[in-house]
């Protein structure tokens, strides 16, 4: 891997990835950071809570709020800098307010972040993306391989699969841009929905359908920032695109089950059997209001989250650990007995 | 009315593909008195050009296309000629993997069915038949496959084919060793009889015994009522005409009840350089997603490829004029979903239905895109997906317009592996024959093709029709010795 470069610019820093890699180039281990961080917020609010978390660290921390779908956020954000400069781009949108912030945040944000970096001349930039725009595997043995056909899964896949295409121009132009494609993540800085994932387990009241065998990759939020920090400092050609997530899928049953043995093991005498079991068809039907519902520019979240859940989203991380090197360190249970110590030590209520 | 001719032998065999010409050859050795009766004609290898129109006119059952009803209905080809199915199929062959023995075995409680029985026969097979690679230059179509496989780091390979080459021959130069140049031979030198275009109308029964056979044969200027008496019946018509056969003949039992197919859905891709070889099909196959997809060539002359383009002529037609820079591929599934094959007073073909599960229906289209995928990074300039009213597709970002066009009940979807409608096994709650293929509930009629096959077994399935058939054939002579 190269050196550091000399400022780290991070988009949607106050988001949960944005806030993993603030800590990580923050903190007392290896990925800790000298330089510049020069961190995209959206309120002020970030801003003080990103300000608590470098503060100590020895780096030189500016904060730029604003809206990456607004040019002169984009102007701000990549003013005056020099020397090396990385660029992390974390920001998008998953639960909007409005479908609107889809086309929005996650592809006409993206664009401007894009020709930013490239007026700016930067040395590396790794865009965020998702599994959404290929949508779900057709079958429960099915991985997605490292390369896949566009298959995007309704507004949020629409707009990644935009952001992916627009990245894919702007590296055929020249700039030094990789993604890296996580799925459903876990661990600490989760916000509020996260929350509420671990209260339905704990309740036993988590939907599951069927028998619960639908595979899921999902990634711990630590082995996440070390596949973007890999993929930031990795040399590669451009247009590159790598599955970051555990090492391996697991199925619904087992994600439930797990968090609730983690539940236990942190303390929570009352962990209730799961009992929301639904019938595959449930999913189908969410599926499909969702759909209606955004094609007439509604969202929402439930529904959502509902209709993905009986759905197989299994990746293939080979390419990544062949490319850069990355290896997972940590797996389910111990990454969910972290994000709910973290959840304690906040004070949130599970 | 003259009276029929009049024959009568040891055992009837009933169509002379893959099963039928195997359990000819194995029983004429055994010094029994065989004839063997076929609907189709007699046709010399060389004198049809292969894959031609001609062929499917000459070699196929209705000139090429039968359908299966169904939400998309399902085309399907049988061959309809001395040889069957392996005077004109792709002539690849894949030994039955090892999990397909294994799960036929267990969930069909097949008796006696050892794997290493059937992989020492597939050994025999291989011998008879030349099975190997080529040993030559592949042709352009199938270098495509290989070469977008390897861009993507998905697994390939090369599949045998039972081929004879010229020393050093290309994949162009190979010669088919089909049925009537290796089993037919074999069994009519063992003194079998083979009576071409003679068309079975009805098996005569005598309460659970078969006791002769009533037939046409058209091989002459007007057709002449044929009757053949025998000891014993095999049936070996393929997986749509055995069951409609035995239904005609009163087996009801869990006949017909449960075809099984591997569907597949097809696009043409144009490259800038010359593709198409008209009359062979490329020998590699992607394997990477295998058994639910897997991925290959189909047969490209300019009559297939207009076909192929037939889906959106309109959008995709004015391409034809590109056809010697054009070649079809095609994406498999394994499918869940069954068929019924129904004969109906009457008719002369049988009913069929057939229905995709959900779950086919995702994987058809996710095949048919990871497919136009590969053709891009094999350099494809332009690819047609053979759906209605499919955009055609240049760039990454059409894949995206693809995928959301898609639906399995526009596409056109076909099959040329056909099986299990007569499945064999002990469990009689599933199984329409023993685990030899005598029918449950007769004495002496024997089902001896694909039809026994208890499920589609995920690749080229000639080698197990043929494996399974000589080890039921052997069994046969076994006992009756005995």
């Amino acid at each position: 891997m190269i050196e550091h470069p000399g400022t780290t610019v991070i988009t949607g820093a106050g988001g949960w990835l944005g806030t993993g890699l603030v800590a990580a180039f923050s903190g007392a281990g290896d990925r800790r950071r000298t330089g510049r961080l020069r961190l995209l917020v959206r309120d002020r609010d970030d801003e003080t809570r990103l300000l608590a978390l470098t503060d100590g660290a020895g780096l030189t921390v500016e904060v730029v709020v604003g809206d990456i779908s607004r040019a002169d956020t984009i102007d701000r954000l990549f003013e005056g800098v020099t020397g090396s400069v990385d660029v992390l781009h974390t920001a998008g949108v998953i639960h909007p307010a409005s479908m609107g912030d889809f086309e929005q945040v996650n592809h006409v944000g993206t664009a401007n972040v894009l020709a930013g970096a490239t007026a700016a001349g930067v040395r590396r930039m790794v865009h965020v993306s998702s599994n959404s725009p290929f949508g779900t595997n057709p079958e429960r043995r099915d991985t997605f391989r490292n390369d896949e056909p566009y298959h995007p899964y309704l507004g949020y896949g629409r707009s990644k699969m935009e952001a992916e295409l627009r990245v894919l121009e702007a590296a055929e132009r020249g700039l030094n841009v990789v993604m890296v494609r996580p799925p459903w993540f876990y661990g600490p800085h989760q916000p509020a929905r996260q929350t509420t994932f671990f209260t339905l387990v704990r309740t036993g009241r988590f939907p599951v359908f069927g028998d619960g065998g639908q595979r899921r990759s999902m990634v711990y939020i630590d082995n996440l920032v070390d596949g973007l920090v890999r993929a930031e400092l990795t040399p590669t050609d451009a247009g590159l695109a790598w599955w970051i997530a555990d090492a391996r899928a697991y199925t619904v049953a087992e994600i439930v089950d797990t968090v609730g043995r983690a539940l236990r093991d942190e303390g929570f005498a009352n962990v209730k059997p799961n009992r929301l079991k639904l019938p595959e068809l449930a999913g189908d039907v969410a599926e499909r209001l969702d759909g209606i519902l955004q094609k007439r520019g509604r969202y929402v979240q439930q529904l959502h989250v509902l209709g993905e859940m009986n759905k197989t989203i299994a990746v293939d991380i080979d390419a990544a650990r062949r490319d850069l090197g990355y290896e997972p360190a940590v797996e389910l249970y111990d990454g969910m007995r972290r994000s709910i110590r973290w959840c304690i030590e906040q004070g949130i209520q599970l | 009315m003259t009276a029929p001719v009049g024959h009568d032998c040891d055992v009837l065999i009933i169509g002379s593909g893959a099963g039928g010409a195997t359990t000819a050859a194995i029983l004429a050795e055994a010094g029994l008195d065989v004839i063997v009766v076929e609907e189709g004609p007699w046709v010399e290898q060389g004198s049809v050009v292969p894959f031609s129109l001609e062929q499917m006119d000459r070699q196929y059952r209705s000139g090429g296309v039968t359908v299966a009803l169904g939400l998309p209905s399902i085309a399907y080809t049988e061959g309809r000629c001395a040889g069957g199915g392996t005077e004109v199929n792709s002539g690849l062959y894949r030994r039955p993997p090892a999990e397909t023995l294994e799960r036929w075995r267990t969930e069909y409680g097949i008796a006696d069915f050892d794997s290493d029985d059937i992989e020492a026969i597939c050994d025999e097979v291989e011998q008879a038949l030349s099975v190997q690679a080529v040993p030559g230059a592949h042709t352009a179509p199938s270098e495509k496959l290989r070469l977008g496989a390897e861009r993507l780091g998905w697994k390939h390979d090369e599949i045998p084919r039972w081929m004879a080459y010229p020393e050093q021959g290309n994949a162009v130069d190979g010669r088919r060793q089909s049925m009537t140049v290796t089993y037919l031979p074999r069994a009519r030198r063992a003194g079998a009889r083979l009576l071409v275009e003679h068309r079975l109308d009805r098996l005569v029964m005598n309460g659970d015994q078969a006791v002769s056979a009533e037939l046409t044969d058209a091989s002459g200027e007007r057709p002449t009522a044929v009757s053949i008496a025998f000891r014993d019946v095999f049936v070996c018509g393929g997986a749509i005409q055995t069951p409609a056969i035995l239904q005609r003949a009163g087996f009801r039992h869990r006949v017909g009840r449960t075809l099984a197919v591997h569907p597949t859905v097809k696009l043409a891709a144009r490259f800038a350089t010359e593709m198409n070889v008209p009359d062979d099909v490329p020998v590699h196959q992607v394997k990477e997603f295998s058994p639910d997809i897997s991925f290959g060539g189909s047969a490209s002359h300019p009559g297939l490829i207009a076909l192929a383009l037939s889906d959106n002529w309109r959008a995709f037609g004015a391409a034809i004029t590109a056809w010697p820079q054009i070649a079809v591929y095609y994406a498999a599934i394994t499918s869940q979903g069954r068929g019924w094959v129904q004969a109906v007073p009457g008719l002369r073909d049988p009913i069929v239905t057939y229905r995709l599960t959900k779950r086919d229906r995702h994987l058809l289209g996710q095949g048919l895109a990871r497919l136009a995928l590969l053709m891009l990074e094999a350099d494809a300039l332009e690819v047609y997906p053979s759906f209605r009213d499919a955009p055609s597709v240049r760039t990454r970002a059409d894949l995206a317009t693809m995928t959301a066009a898609f639906a399995a009940s526009s596409a056109s979807v076909m099959t040329v592996h056909l099986c299990s409608t007569v499945p064999m096994g002990e469990r009689t709650e599933r199984c329409a024959a023993d685990s030899f293929g005598t029918v449950h509930g007769a004495r002496n009629v024997h089902v001896n093709d694909a039809s026994l096959l208890p499920d589609a077994p995920g690749v080229n399935p000639q080698a197990s029709v043929m494996a399974v058939a000589i080890r039921n054939a052997r069994r046969f002579v076994d006992r009756r010795s005995a």
